[in-house]
């Protein structure tokens, strides 16, 4: 399921949302262009289950039955999920013999591999303004870790 | 409450990237990321619109099986 937030890089074809309106009709307008078949659900002009779930602009959580976290991240890697997944239902199901399943959490650093071409690509579609202002965010960014 | 809200509002949906950057927002959210839920915390419950129609409650996603979240826009 996807909750479609904020625009994170706002630009002249996408911009910032001043509506509900607005974000509905944008939230529509990715699901056909993303070619989305999930679920797509909308968070308030707020942001209210964004600012809940910590801001970041692409993160995955898995919330298990009873409501309770079983994973969060602050980017999303499909395939780092998918193996959570996999490790996660079996730990339930399946233990040696003579051992019960216990849970623990881990936080742990993890890798997922970024096509620039492709994220400046849609950096584009949204403006050229997106484009410009990611730039000057690099430098930003550089001064930051300069300091 | 109207202008406190509309302020909130205003905030959130950032105008531009990178006075985002520039005044922190993105380090903010790294900060609002670590203090959200943590494994093996309950899960914050809410009812969204769901395009295509019809209100969907996050809990009933997740009663009877994990439910994959992922939180985006278009870039």
């Amino acid at each position: 399921m996807f909750i479609y937030t904020r625009e994170a890089h706002p630009g002249e074809n996408v911009p910032h949302h001043d509506s509900f309106d607005r974000k509905l009709a944008c939230a529509k307008l990715l699901a056909e262009e993303a070619g989305i078949s999930r679920d797509i659900l909308v968070d308030d002009l707020d942001g209210t289950v964004h600012r809940a779930y910590g801001l970041m602009p692409n993160m995955t959580w898995v919330v298990g039955r009873g409501g309770r976290v079983a994973y969060k991240a602050n980017w999303t890697s499909a395939a780092n999920v998918e193996a959570f997944l996999g490790r996660f239902l079996a730990g339930q199901a399946e233990h040696p013999p003579g051992t019960l399943p216990a849970m623990y959490e881990t936080q742990q650093a993890e890798f997922r591999y970024t096509d620039r071409k492709r994220f400046m690509q849609q950096l584009l579609r949204n403006g050229p303004r997106a484009v410009a202002e990611f730039e000057k965010a690099q430098q930003l960014w550089a001064q930051r870790a300069a300091t | 409450m109207g202008e406190a809200d509309r302020d909130s509002k205003a905030a959130y949906n950032y105008p531009r990237f990178d006075e985002h950057v520039a005044t922190g927002g993105d380090m903010a959210d790294e900060d609002a990321f670590r203090a959200s839920p943590w494994a093996g915390q309950r899960a914050p419950d809410f009812t969204l619109p769901r395009l295509g129609g019809g209100d969907v409650r996050l809990s009933d996603l997740w009663r009877s099986k994990p439910l994959v979240m992922e939180f985006g826009s278009f870039t």
